[in-house]
């Protein structure tokens, strides 16, 4: 293998010769004070790629409006140390090598301080390989994807994952099928990929068995006839309990064609093919959700008893078109929540470094919608850690079993499933970070 | 590939007359005739390994010669009928600079009405030349020195191969030269033939079981042979090209092909996966993978289907080289040279099975076919290599990257042939370079007193894609007779790029300083498609995931 230094290169690959005039003494190392790259006196520019249009865009497209939605009612209420955010979004399709371009866009051309909220396993994972934010210090905060390897600190090390990994979620959906559904068969629709193969790695870990396990490569659900084998082997396994582990669009394939087919039996959702907005999108009737049983990290988006459901509503009808309120929209706000919390702790002139260094330092006392701790320090760029479980009602709407929250909660390794006794701290008075 | 693109593959280079130090020991080659026309003064000749060679001088010689390096011509001729290569004739034909498009000679004019003169060896034999056309380029430097005595610098450039010796000029001869510039710089020839081999010996495993792929007889059977795969390469690609919406393999596949077709798996994601575990692009001349005709398969065109037609444009490049440079380089090497024995073909595409997993059709198919690849499966029997041939082949020129004199490089991102990664391995060895003169330099300041910084030495051009390029008629059906995207296909650069490089060039070799900041921008841009970066990684040739 040939020699690397990776920190020579960026010493040694700056753009242009300097010729080899004699100087009196070493060049300091230490730079005249100015402005970092998106930053100005008044401003703090961030980016996002995510699918706009596009087959994968349906739900995930209201992320970005739902975030510009907090960025404004923080901006009208003085911005982040005086500084107004502003939000640059770039439509990947969900393609990743879309992903890329964009990502060097937003880089080079729209030179803003710091990446955000991108989604995807593929499309991270080349932007990291094809663009690098790590090796240009650029902070990748709160990735819509939750693949456990973006947490690798070392491979990523500018990157901060939000929710929890799938390994977690599957870890938790073993133990909830374990309590509630011991005595049944169990059946098992997942992705194809890495999304699928931690999966597979949490329930392992876990030690549930399947009586049938059904993978789909990512964008066969659209397929014609697909979703009918899958429900074919489903069926034909025996499962009586079946968990999707996939994307929205797979369940509503999933769902939809199994009421067709008269094979019924419990769902179980995870957390990212749960989405009743992009089912609803497809053109599923939300009611085939009715009674499946799915997890969330954030309080149902019906609790207006939450304090957090309350502002989020309220911004979303000032700020937001008062666009549907959902799942999609809750979590947008609480990442632009955090995110503005993060920028706040960098200091009056934030850098890159010091926003990793403050989400490091701070980051597992930033305030959050949801019900589980972030898990941020200076080894960890984990985000949350933890489910409860609900069930869908007839308009799609998932609330919370039993109507309270019962957090579980666990690891990406070996760590038992618990039930969680995190309180979640007080929101900041009117939602607003202390700046 | 045109011919003509073809024709400046990989390239070499000149004479040595004996009067300069350190320079090969060869018999006295006679004077260049020149015609003595104004305001260009033509010459030719010979080196005194008969390599022809011209120079071209103009009236208002600055005293700076420019010396060009051609790309691999191959070293047999190519039956007519064979796509992309039919018809070529070997040729030794001298050539003093990049033809644009592979005909336009206005950068040569450039430089002349600029009062450069130019000069370029057709080299003594073609194929895989490096040794010899590093030596020849050597002499015909002192050559032109004794005929033009008012010459006081000289630069070099080449593409491809001839980016190659160039590089391996400024190496080995590094006072010969003032400055250079490696352009779409091809890497060793292990890398090389590595990831060209790699391909073809997926699609004979997979797709054609009867492309032989190596090893051929000695003599005109060998050569039979060769020509044989060149027809049946591209037959078979033209099959992948009709099954790529359907998913339908060729006839001719192979039972292990077959088996996995039974399967279920596309053939299009096997292509795909061939293609990755080469290290080969993922854009190519028409396809972007990000744009989709528009109706249905918007997106799922870009990521489903686009990577595959990429690979089978990129693939037919690196094929047909293979096949050429193979034979070529088994007559040198005396047996056969491609060896993946021990190749960890899964390892090879850890990273892209993630990024490309819907259009390799999910972690199931990758897995089965990467089964059906694997050493273990007698059914894909590996290539094993002649040990007495690779070592002679490994003996063959090979460059460390060092750099001694102010260097520029220029590769489009997505070239088949000469990856990007090989440009970004000379990137990489100079980085540790820089930091030891640094580290010297600091050490000597402890002293002296007195920080004299070591100068950067190297300037990396990348040549970029267009944000989206792919284009569909009416129909839906992407277009494929537009030229080549920039940055795509093998060393395709405007005559605005190949300025940009030319300027530059001449400015640090005649002044020692390079041109930068803002006005080196400036040249950027108006170019266009054209970045430096230094954050911008390309990943080195799969070949170095072995060593």
């Amino acid at each position: 293998m040939i020699g690397i230094n990776r920190r020579r290169l960026l010493v040694a690959s700056a753009v242009l010769a300097t010729s080899g005039l004699a100087i009196s003494t070493v060049p300091a190392q230490a730079f005249s004070p100015r402005s970092e790259v998106g930053v100005t006196a008044k401003t703090i520019k961030l980016g996002v790629t995510i699918p706009m249009t596009g087959a994968a865009s349906p739900g995930y497209n209201k992320l970005p409006s739902a975030m510009k939605a907090y960025f404004d009612y923080v901006n009208a209420n003085g911005g982040v140390k005086g500084r107004k955010i502003t939000l640059v979004v770039k439509d990947d399709q969900y393609v990743p090598t879309l992903a890329v371009a964009k990502t060097n866009e937003l880089i080079l051309k729209d030179k803003v301080f710091a990446l955000l909220a991108p989604l995807g396993t593929a499309n991270v994972k080349a932007v990291a390989a094809s663009v690098n934010p790590g090796r240009r210090g650029v902070p990748t905060l709160f990735v819509n994807t939750g693949y456990s390897g973006f947490a690798n600190k070392k491979a990523y090390p500018t990157t901060f994952t939000l929710l929890p990994s799938y390994i977690v979620e599957a870890k938790i959906i073993a133990q909830y099928l374990k309590e509630n559904f011991a005595d049944k068969k169990i059946g098992l629709l997942y992705q194809d990929d890495d999304f699928g193969d931690d999966a597979l790695a949490g329930f392992k870990e876990a030690g549930l068995n399947f009586a049938v396990k059904v993978p789909y490569a990512s964008g066969s659900q659209g397929l014609s006839g697909v979703p009918a084998t899958w429900i074919q082997k489903l069926s034909t396994g025996g499962a009586e309990v079946v968990v999707l582990f996939g994307v929205s669009s797979a369940t509503g394939a999933a769902l939809g064609t199994a009421a067709v087919m008269k094979y019924a039996p419990k769902w179980i959702l995870g957390s990212v093919g749960g989405d009743a907005t992009t089912i609803k999108a497809l053109g599923v009737p939300a009611g085939v959700l009715y009674n499946a049983t799915g997890a969330s990290f954030v309080p149902a988006t019906t609790d207006t008893t939450d304090e957090y459901i309350k502002l989020f509503q309220t911004i979303n009808a000032k700020y937001n078109n008062n666009a549907v309120f959902d799942n999609n929209v809750l979590v947008g706000m609480n990442t632009a929540f955090l995110t503005v919390q993060a920028i706040a702790a960098a200091g009056a002139n934030p850098t890159r470094k010091a926003l990793i260094a403050a989400i490091e330092k701070k980051g597992a006392s930033f305030a959050s919608a949801a019900l589980t701790p972030l898990m941020y320090s200076a080894t960890s760029h984990v985000g949350y850690s933890g489910y409860w479980f609900g069930t869908y009602g007839p308009t799609g709407d998932l609330k919370p079993n039993g109507g309270t929250y019962s957090v579980y909660t666990t690891d990406s390794g070996t760590g038992a499933v618990v039930k969680s006794t995190y309180k979640r701290p007080a929101m900041p008075a009117n939602g607003l970070p202390a700046n | 590939m045109k011919k003509s693109r073809l024709i400046s593959l990989l390239s070499s280079v000149a004479l040595v007359s004996m009067l300069v130090i350190a320079i090969p020991s060869t018999a006295q080659a006679a004077a260049p005739a020149c015609d003595g026309k104004s305001p260009i003064n033509s010459c030719q000749g010979a080196t005194s390994d008969t390599a022809p060679y011209v120079m071209q001088v103009p009236a208002n010689f600055n005293g700076t010669l420019v010396l060009y390096s051609h790309g691999y011509r191959p070293d047999v001729p190519v039956p007519a009928g064979i796509p992309g290569y039919g018809g070529y004739t070997v040729t030794n034909t001298p050539q003093p600079g990049p033809l644009v498009g592979g005909s336009d000679t206005s950068v040569i004019k450039y430089l002349l009405s600029n009062g450069f003169a130019v000069a370029g060896s057709g080299f003594a034999r073609q194929g895989w030349n490096a040794d010899s056309a590093i030596a020849t380029n050597a002499e015909l430097i002192a050559t032109f020195k004794t005929q033009f005595p008012k010459t006081t610098k000289v630069v070099a450039w080449g593409e491809s191969l001839g980016g190659f010796i160039t590089q391996g000029l400024a190496e080995k001869y590094p006072e010969l030269v003032n400055a250079v510039a490696p352009l779409c710089l091809a890497d060793n020839v292990g890398a090389e033939l590595t990831a060209a081999g790699d391909f073809l010996w997926g699609v004979k495993t997979l797709f054609d079981p009867s492309i032989k792929g190596g090893n051929y007889s000695a003599g005109a059977a060998g050569y039979g042979e060769a020509m044989g795969d060149l027809v049946k390469f591209f037959t078979v690609l033209g099959k992948l090209k009709a099954g790529v919406s359907t998913g339908a393999w060729p006839d001719t596949a192979s039972p292990t092909g077959k088996a996995l077709e039974a399967a279920g798996v596309p053939s299009r994601s096997a292509l795909l996966l061939l293609g990755l575990m080469a290290g080969l692009p993922t854009q190519s001349a028409h396809f972007d993978s990000i744009s989709g005709p528009d109706g249905p398969l918007k997106v799922t065109f870009p990521l489903a289907i686009s990577p595959a037609l990429a690979i089978l444009e990129n693939g037919a490049n690196a094929g047909g080289l293979a096949v050429l440079a193979t034979l070529d380089l088994e007559k040198q090497a005396g047996g056969a040279v491609f060896d993946n024995t021990k190749t960890d073909y899964s390892a090879r595409v850890a990273n892209e099975r993630v990024i490309f997993n819907a259009a390799l059709s999910g972690n199931t198919v990758i897995d089965a076919l990467l089964g059906a690849l694997s050493a273990a499966n007698p059914g894909a029997p590996r290539a094993a290599a002649n040990a007495a041939a690779i070592a002679k082949m490994n003996a063959l020129q090979a460059n460390t990257g060092k750099i001694n004199v102010p260097t520029i490089t220029m590769v489009g991102v997505a070239d088949p042939i000469t990856p990007a990664g090989a440009s970004m391995r000379i990137a990489q060895a100079y980085a540790d370079q820089y930091a030891a003169e640094k580290e010297k330099a600091i050490k000597a300041f402890a002293k002296t007193r007195t920080y004299v910084p070591p100068m950067k030495k190297l300037i990396s051009i990348w040549s970029t894609t267009p944000a989206a390029y792919t284009k569909f008629d009416s129909t839906g059906s992407p277009i494929t007779t537009t030229a080549a995207a920039p940055g795509t296909n093998h060393c395709n650069f405007s005559a605005a790029q190949y300025l940009v490089v030319a300027n530059e060039l001449t400015t640090v070799g005649t002044t020692g300083s390079f041109i930068r900041g803002g006005a080196f921008s400036f040249m950027l841009r108006k170019a266009k498609n054209l970045k430096i970066d230094p954050f911008f990684t390309p990943p080195l040739m799969k070949f170095y995931n072995e060593q």
